[in-house]
């Protein structure tokens, strides 16, 4: 079954994992701007990793036959330093016409600090300044529902926030509910380790329904599946769910969402 | 919270009968895992990370709904509602 991965970190991965993940049936995925796995030392650091981004990823995709598209921001790890997160939001709109960039992302809350806040208000106001669709990361374990919460609050706070154009990521059993119900998109992003497993993705699925929720691997430099999605197909099928319902978390969603930034270009042979 | 009959695909027996085995490694995986911390010197009796997966098995044994939302619950920092006025953000 084809599929679009809408959270995956390919600058972490081999171009081995390209040639599997066409394999797998993924024809499109979308890449947030992370942390690097250590704290970077000026914005001229944010500005090769967005070329990277926005060049050198789509060319290594295209080889494989997947469209890839991104995301740019400063995480919210190295919003600790709100003097280099100001010069690189600065930055980020000599990017925004790049032919694959969605949006702004993944921008959040960490440790839910004060400095973390203020920095995602601001990548916030950016967003709403370039029209920009939002893609967001919510904190891990102890961290992620006073967090996620924390960040409900600051875009319910906004008056000019369009919530059908936010994807709040990694949503668990305790903050699904809250993204959904107030109108957001809600991303599960499927982990070994940490984070969701795909069985319990899918009584996700049962228990709130397809409507604006999607599916993502992460497939980051930490122990991560690039092909976590292909379990959760496999996990819906094992328990008997329809191609259609499938086919909409991973496939249909995505596009949906997508569609709402005016880069996104419908996807061939689908 | 969906009711769709079309999102409920098994009955309880064959969801029993699919993952008795998965859920039998995983109770035995937390039964070997206790057995390793009453093994090994020292004593974590009194970390409060210990305290918290009592009360996480507490919940896996009660008779209430929402067993994995409220385990989370449990292994997560409150929220205060007044956060904004704290840090100075509106």
């Amino acid at each position: 079954m084809e599929y679009i991965d809408p959270h995956i970190h390919m600058v972490s991965r081999t171009t081995d994992d390209y040639e599997t993940l066409a394999r797998m049936g993924c024809v499109a995925m979308s890449e947030p701007a992370f942390w690097a796995g250590f704290d970077r030392g000026s914005v001229e650091s944010f500005r090769d990793y967005f070329r990277q981004l926005t060049q050198f990823e789509p060319k290594r995709a295209a080889q494989f036959g997947i469209k890839h598209y991104t995301w740019l921001c400063i995480n919210a790890k190295e919003a600790e330093n709100v003097s280099l997160s100001r010069e690189v939001i600065a930055m980020i709109p000599e990017f925004l016409s790049a032919p694959n960039v969605l949006g702004i992302g993944e921008i959040g809350l960490n440790k839910n600090t004060k400095n973390e806040s203020t920095i995602f208000l601001e990548h916030v106001d950016l967003a709403v300044k370039y029209n920009q669709q939002i893609l967001i990361h919510t904190p891990h374990l102890e961290d992620k529902y006073q967090g996620t919460r924390m960040i409900l609050d600051m875009l319910m706070g906004d008056s000019r926030i369009d919530r059908s154009r936010v994807l709040v990521d990694h949503v668990e059993e305790h903050t699904i509910q809250a993204v959904l119900e107030n109108g957001f998109w809600a991303g599960m992003t499927l982990y070994p380790v940490t984070k969701c497993t795909p069985q319990r993705a899918a009584d996700m699925i049962e228990r709130y329904g397809p409507e604006r929720l999607m599916a993502n691997s992460a497939g980051d430099w930490g122990p991560s599946k690039p092909t976590a999605i292909p379990d959760l197909i496999m996990e819906l099928k094992r328990r008997g769910h329809s191609r259609e319902l499938i086919r909409r978390v991973v496939y249909d969603n995505p596009v949906a969402f997508f569609s709402q930034s005016r880069q996104f270009l419908p996807l061939e042979n689908s | 919270m969906s009711t769709d009959p079309k999102l409920h695909r098994r009955s309880a027996e064959e969801i029993l009968a699919d993952e008795f085995l998965q859920a039998r490694s995983r109770i035995l995986d937390l039964a070997a895992f206790l057995d390793r911390l009453e093994r090994a010197p020292g004593s974590a009796e009194q970390e409060a990370r210990m305290r918290l997966l009592a009360e996480g098995l507490e919940i896996l044994c009660d008779d209430e709904v929402g067993k994995a939302q409220r385990v989370q619950l449990l292994m997560s920092r409150d929220y205060d509602p007044a956060w904004q006025t704290k840090y100075g953000i509106h």
